[in-house]
């Protein structure tokens, strides 16, 4: 880990370095930003979305933060220090750094910080440190794991070895918090934290506005003001970006190639891969996918690239296994199964189902939206060509994860977006038989082979060792047909050409979530 | 007014026993794609969805007879913030759209009973039709697209703290369906009254056909039309959340259609209860307004 800090600190201070006849950032101006839906909250102990999280990293800091190569890198942590038995982290803290309110931050505000948010929506960010698992059911007082050594030091102590546990420190529910302003009921409409951004004003589903914070212990942000509209229909958010009253927004449904070619927006489409994948599961508990041969003989019969390029526009990636390639430990050796009627014909005679006969018709269900309509159209006729009948059920979110937690649907789509670059996100969370059910393994797959491979990869110190066995696992579990990967996804935005220093990582998601706009400047 | 109650407990009912049968349950929808089974359960308690669904509704009226709404799941504070600050925005766009409707409806009925039979007649109504026809969503995309995008006349979408330019393009996107109501009742009624016996009395006295129309005839012809003013409340209710989302406008509207997606029990219930006694005042008034409009109807006489 301290190898690849070290190797993060020499990339960060190469690309911060600007290059000879670049012209400085210029302060000033407002970015005018947007969202799609107000966001549910702008608390980090209970953001569970990307839009509150898009607010939420303007606003607060973490000991740590993600560069654009999505290493961990210091933030209210000036350094760190991990024990030989990559147990015990050591933070120091950067002295001076200011919450909005003007009081100065202390090791003690990280240990509540943490504490506070153990016991909100996201529990599982905390859950690996010695002591968490009791403080969040309620039977201890304290998380012992997190000690406050001195005003500047924190010691974390975790049950085990957790190789992206840094990562888990640099997410926005790990944000520093002040008590004082935390403990009050409106702490979640009219937040304080000590990041580049203060809070503003929030008119509900109309716009949240944040402004630069003087006293920010990186120095004043560029921009004077932020404001993030809240604007759920994409072609009124496409036409404001027209009419020249948004700085970036996403590219409507339908309209990835159109924009592409018109003269007047090709210079301004950004399209780049993010850490999400789409892909289909069964619920394995169910006949007839009890059986892996017809698992199999679905994904040999399921034919990706036309949704990746008539659908979709080609504006994905295509995928080949589950982990998308801009993960850190992506083993481009996994392959998904290949397309091959004949081969899915064999595996349905084998399982005693010839042609399909014998069959059941199967409930395809899926969360309405006009892509996944047209996904779930082009899977019906691929999967008649080999005799299985697909029912398509459409609900609306809220009702699709209900059927899917509770195991009622035998065949589903799902769709996951990393909450921080590394395989065990992708892996363990959605394949590990303790994560059966609504932890995240919606398949309920259960495979003591990949439980112990991937028990193992989360517990060593990231590097080839470690992703070999993700690797083996992956491949595994895409054999056993436990999920069918479609498309990788990707961010598709429309960004005004005077914007500069807008971070295109694999961990922006266009539009709820550009991250940081401290870095933002407009050059006009 | 002693109506009032009967509806609204059979409307809170109705969409209660509705949110029930839909699937989904708000603290799961509330905790994202990766649930903590511990703290789901915690949230069941929190939000009190452990409990049986007729003690729920009971609680919730319980909590009703003493002015609470309870607090909303999604937003966690209470239901009557979470509604009252988006309720300008609302009363805003319904008066503007209404204020369009009456104005332009009556204008253009009245217009077209005029010139009944002639051209004028025909295409003052063809586009009365059209205005009752058109998808409220396709109509605002359209506005937007000529008014604020090609010409740039007028904001795209927006509550703009609330400037007049913002509220021109929903209002009549939510306007255009009642005008054309509006246009058609006042055509139809003018000309019923028109070929009553006192008109052609003011004609005989030699009064101009202005006056005749606009003072005599319409004053009785408005009776039919001011009940399709209180019953077109329906139709504004029913078009301001897809008004609201095409223009971005932070309404009321917007915020139901939100809260059924989130199954956000508290804030669903507050909201079809502010629309469901919206509804019946609006008759209220419609009544009152007979008084004002026809002496008839004063003192019982009737």
């Amino acid at each position: 880990m301290r190898r690849a800090w070290l190797l993060a600190a020499v990339l960060a201070a190469a690309v911060a370095t600007p290059a000879i006849g670049q012209s400085p950032a210029r302060p000033g101006g407002t970015l005018r930003a947007v969202f799609s839906a107000d966001p549910p909250t702008l608390d980090p102990r209970d953001a569970t979305d990307l839009t509150s999280s898009g607010v939420i990293r303007q606003i607060f800091d973490a000991l740590l933060e993600l560069d654009e190569h999505l290493k961990p890198v210091p933030a209210l942590a000036r350094s760190w220090t991990v024990g030989a038995d990559q147990r015990l982290y050591t933070f120091v803290l950067r002295p001076g750094v200011k919450f909005h309110n003007g009081r100065e931050m202390k090791a003690a505000d990280v240990k509540y910080s943490f504490e506070r948010a153990a016991r909100g929506k996201r529990p599982w960010v905390f859950e690996k440190i010695t002591g968490a698992r009791d403080f969040i059911k309620g039977t201890a007082r304290q998380i012992t794991g997190v000690r406050v050594v001195d005003d500047l030091t924190v010691e974390v102590r975790l049950d085990q070895p957790f190789a992206p546990f840094l990562h888990l420190i640099a997410y926005d529910a790990a944000s520093v918090v002040p008590s004082e302003e935390a403990d009050k009921p409106a702490f979640a409409s009219r937040p304080v934290g000590t990041g580049a951004f203060r809070f503003v004003s929030w008119r509900r589903d109309d716009q949240v506005v944040v402004e630069r914070f003087a006293d920010h212990f990186r120095g004043p942000a560029h921009l004077d003001r932020v404001v993030f509209r809240i604007i759920p229909a994409e072609i009124t958010r496409f036409n404001e970006y027209l009419a020249g009253e948004l700085e970036y927004t996403d590219i409507p449904t339908g309209r990835c190639r159109s924009v592409q070619a018109d003269p007047r927006l090709k210079g301004e489409v950004a399209i780049w891969p993010t850490l999400g994948t789409h892909g289909l599961r069964f619920n394995v508990e169910r006949a007839p996918f009890t059986d892996a041969r017809v698992r199999r003989a679905v994904a040999h019969a399921v034919d990706p690239s036309i949704i990746v390029n008539r659908l979709l526009e080609g504006c994905v990636q295509p995928a080949r296994g589950i982990l998308p390639p801009a993960v850190p430990g992506y083993a481009p050796g996994v392959t998904r199964l290949a397309f091959d009627r004949d081969r899915a014909r064999a595996l349905l005679t084998e399982a005693g189902f010839p042609g399909g006969k014998g069959l059941p018709a199967v409930t395809y269900h899926f969360n309405t939206s006009d892509a996944n309509q047209r996904i779930a159209e082009v899977l019906q006729a691929q999967l008649r060509e080999l005799g299985i009948a697909l029912e398509l059920r459409r609900l609306d979110w809220a009702a699709h994860i209900k059927v899917v937690d509770a195991g009622g649907a035998p065949l589903f789509r799902q769709g996951w977006i990393a909450d921080y670059p590394d395989p065990e996100n992708f892996l363990t969370v959605l394949f590990h038989s303790r994560n059966a059910g609504v932890a995240g393994n919606t398949s309920r797959y259960r495979n003591p082979t990949v439980d112990r491979l991937l028990e193992e990869a989360d517990t060593m110190a990231s590097g080839p060792p470690r992703w070999e066995r993700y690797a083996q696992a992956e491949q595994i579990i895409v054999d056993d047909a436990a999920w069918i990967s479609l498309y990788h996804y990707a961010s598709r935005a429309l960004i005004k050409p005077y914007v500069k220093g807008l971070e295109r990582s694999a961990q922006s998601t266009a539009p709820e979530f550009m991250s940081p706009l401290r870095k933002v400047w407009l050059d006009r | 007014m002693a109506a009032l109650v009967p509806v609204v407990f059979g409307i809170t009912l109705l969409v209660f026993t509705l949110n029930a049968l839909a699937l989904g349950d708000p603290a799961r929808a509330a905790m994202g794609q990766r649930a903590d089974p511990e703290v789901l359960a915690q949230l069941r308690r929190e939000y009190a969805l452990d409990r049986p669904l007729p003690v729920q509704y009971l609680t919730w009226l319980g909590r009703l007879a003493r002015a609470d709404l309870g607090q909303s799941f999604r937003e966690q504070r209470p239901v009557l913030d979470v509604i009252l600050e988006r309720l300008p925005a609302t009363a805003r766009l319904a008066l503007a759209a209404t204020l369009i409707a009456v104005v332009a409806g009556v204008g253009m009925g009245a217009l077209a009973a005029a010139r009944a039979g002639t051209a004028l007649d025909h295409i003052v109504m063809g586009a009365a039709v059209l205005g009752i026809s058109t998808p409220v969503f396709w109509l605002g995309m359209m506005l937007a697209l000529l008014f604020a995008v090609t010409l740039g006349w007028l904001p795209v979408s927006g509550y703009g703290n609330g400037s007049l330019a913002h509220l021109v393009l929903p209002a009549l996107t939510l306007g255009a369906l009642h005008t054309g109501t509006v246009a058609r009742m006042t055509r139809s009624s003018l000309l019923e009254v028109i070929r009553q016996d006192y008109v052609g009395v003011a004609r005989a006295k030699g009064l101009s056909e202005r006056v005749v129309l606009f003072k005599h005839a319409l004053r009785n012809a408005l009776i039919p039309v001011v009940t399709v003013i209180g019953i077109g409340l329906a139709d504004l209710l029913v078009g301001a959340p897809l008004t609201e989302t095409v223009f971005a406008w932070p309404g009321v509207g917007r915020l139901l259609v939100s809260a059924v997606g989130q199954r956000d029990v508290p804030v669903v219930m507050g909201a079809v209860l502010l629309f469901a006694l919206v509804y019946v005042l609006g008759n209220l008034i419609v009544d009152l307004a007979y008084l004002a409009i026809d002496p008839r109807t004063r003192r019982g006489e009737r």
